[in-house]
């Protein structure tokens, strides 16, 4: 090849537009790639006061016009707003004079534009499925619903290969889309480790959370059903029936009130503080000064907070499932308990609370962890292999226009 | 000159009266010895082949089966029609004149066409959406003329049957008087005004697109 390989990446969300997880997904991913020598330019929606066209760290970044149509739903909207993104990123790669070696779609919202275009300009395309219709409304109930499953369907269909952020997310997708084993490739997500190396007065900052004599022990997540923090709520008790300490949870949701009340009706006010969601920089110094991070999820495809809690150095207490299971080996690299089990719960924290030098052992070796696995540079250098291996795949056959 | 005619209706599949102007118009082209690819829906008759009259069929079904609505439909069937056309386009050393879309179904798939191998495409206009949905201003029908303005805005003409369709179509979408063709069907000289638009815009390319 005499240049560079050269990817257009897909996403609805991309800083300063951040709606969920894809958003720094695709900042992080793509910045990695541009610096392991890859052309990347990411195609997105357009956001109030963020330009149309821009390099952000290496990366080219063309915003399209996607509100121009008026929609009766949110599924329709996004097929409009394909419409138009592949208008305009078919004018981008005209004007790249079509020498581009990958497209990279992420999730079934960019899934028409990424079809299309792959077709028109015979660019084989790559598809990252970080989550599902069917496992985001648990199953399929509705027509609308249904749509959007056979678009994701589509999606997997017409990619070369599939990218999943865990094995748990490999095997749902096998088995929900019908994809063949040797399309899915498991990629996992990242985390910025640098970002959670930070040095303050952790005593001065704790005491804004906790009295000096408690240990402080961290929820971070959706004060929603599937996060479990009710799970953590009734564990409190029996952890404090062993050992003093301090419940800080950081995040919000349909649940908060529920919640609140529980505590209240168990009396323990005084030992659990819900902060509602915080920014980045109070967080990262949460998990900075946390004695044990808890993540006793009921579904978790991947399970972001426990990389951050790793490259935090907080010891960590996760229920055994989804990607958790696959992050944390227990005993090795945090603790793994029983799915909605507040005995299990308890158990795991008081471990990890009562036993300082194992907490010890624990956090390093999930450090090392993270170091070796998650962070962004190596992942990029994964995919980046995936790209060279899918575009050499295609040289060789007989699909490449003539 | 190698044209392609995008249409939502063709025989066998019969929906309105389009379909009779859109297999009258492919007839009489392929008898003046131009290229005819008609890119058209049918649920299970998908493919491309050469019919008896010579008329090239591309058909292609939708690969989502569940929908809400027609306009879902309709938005990811243009995936499709982009696929079969740059089908066409490789199997033919890239060589397309133009291509004439038959109402707002195919627009979405003419403009990205357009954008990537700078083919123009001209609108031929049956009827629209502000007269279909009776003026009604729901966010389904702004969809739909949302995607109709796109058809008058990026086309290199508009091809109208009649004088009062041109003038609804200034008034409605604030289109350029000269951009509106009319051509009456029934008219003798009908199929040479046809060809004569269609030359044009061959031409005209880099002027118009």
């Amino acid at each position: 090849m005499g240049r560079t390989l050269r990817v257009v990446m897909f996403s609805w969300e991309y800083p300063p537009r951040v709606v969920g997880g894809i958003s720094p997904h695709v900042y992080y991913l793509s910045k990695s790639l541009a610096k392991n020598s890859v052309d990347v330019y990411v195609v997105t929606c357009d956001f109030p006061g963020a330009p149309s066209r821009e390099i952000v760290d290496g990366v080219h970044v063309l915003r399209i016009d996607s509100y121009k149509n008026p929609a009766p739903d949110f599924a329709t909207w996004i097929y409009l707003m394909n419409m138009n993104m592949r208008k305009e990123a078919a004018a981008l790669i005209r004007s790249l004079n079509g020498e581009v070696d990958i497209l990279h779609a992420h999730d079934w919202l960019v899934a028409s534009a990424t079809i299309g275009l792959k077709h028109i300009f015979r660019i084989p395309l790559i598809a990252t499925i970080h989550s599902t219709e069917f496992g985001r409304r648990n199953g399929i109930h509705t027509d609308y619903e249904r749509m959007i499953h056979e678009t994701e369907r589509w999606l997997t269909y017409e990619a070369w290969k599939v990218v999943c952020c865990s094995n748990y997310m490999i095997s749902h997708v096998a088995w929900v889309f019908g994809v063949p084993s040797d399309k899915l490739v498991m990629i996992p997500n990242g985390v910025n480790i640098a970002d959670f190396q930070i040095s303050f007065n952790k005593e001065e900052f704790r005491r804004r959370y906790a009295l000096p004599e408690e240990k402080l022990v961290l929820f971070v997540g959706r004060l929603v059903y599937e996060k479990g923090a009710q799970v953590l709520v009734e564990a409190i008790p029996k952890v404090l029936s062993k050992v003093n300490a301090k419940f800080v949870i950081v995040g919000d949701g349909y649940m908060r009130n529920p919640l609140l009340k529980r505590v209240h009706e168990m009396g323990l006010t005084h030992k659990v503080l819900f902060t509602g969601f915080v920014d980045d920089w109070t967080l990262k110094r949460l998990y900075n000064c946390a004695d044990v991070c808890v993540v006793p999820s009921l579904y978790e495809p991947f399970g972001i907070t426990a990389l951050e809690a790793m490259a935090s150095k907080a010891p960590l207490v996760v229920s055994d499932t989804g990607g958790l299971s696959e992050i944390v080996e227990h005993d090795h690299s945090g603790v793994k308990v029983y799915v909605n089990n507040s005995d299990s719960l308890a158990w795991g924290i008081t471990r990890i609370l009562l036993d300082p030098a194992h907490a010890e052992t624990l956090k390093e070796n999930a450090f090392q962890k993270v170091m070796r696995e998650y962070d962004w540079n190596g992942i990029s250098v994964r995919l980046r292999q995936l790209y060279s291996l899918v575009h050499e795949e295609y040289l060789r056959g007989s699909w490449k226009p003539k | 000159m190698r044209v392609l005619i995008f249409s939502w209706e063709y025989p066998p599949r019969i929906v309105g009266k389009l379909v009779h102007y859109v297999n009258n118009l492919a007839k009489e082209l392929v008898k003046r010895k131009i290229g005819v690819y008609v890119v058209t829906f049918h649920d299970y008759l998908t493919g491309c082949r050469r019919e008896a009259n010579n008329i090239i069929t591309c058909r292609v079904s939708n690969p989502v089966r569940t929908h809400i609505g027609v306009l879902t439909w309709v938005l990811t069937l243009n995936q499709e029609v982009e696929r079969i056309a740059a089908e066409v386009y490789y199997n033919s050393k890239r060589q397309i004149s133009l291509i004439d879309v038959q109402d707002w179904h195919f627009i979405p798939a003419a403009v990205t066409i357009k954008k990537a191998f700078n083919i123009p495409f001209i609108y031929s206009v049956e009827s629209i959406e502000e007269h279909r949905s009776h003026g009604a201003n729901s966010p389904f029908n702004l969809s739909i003329k949302s995607i109709e303005w796109l058809g008058t805005f990026e086309s290199c003409r508009i091809i109208v049957k009649s004088e009062w369709m041109k003038n609804e179509i200034i008034r409605f979408y604030n289109v350029p008087t000269e951009k509106i063709v009319v051509i009456q069907p029934k008219s003798q000289e009908w199929i040479g005004r046809i060809l004569q638009i269609y030359n044009e815009a061959t031409k005209d390319v880099g002027g118009y697109i």
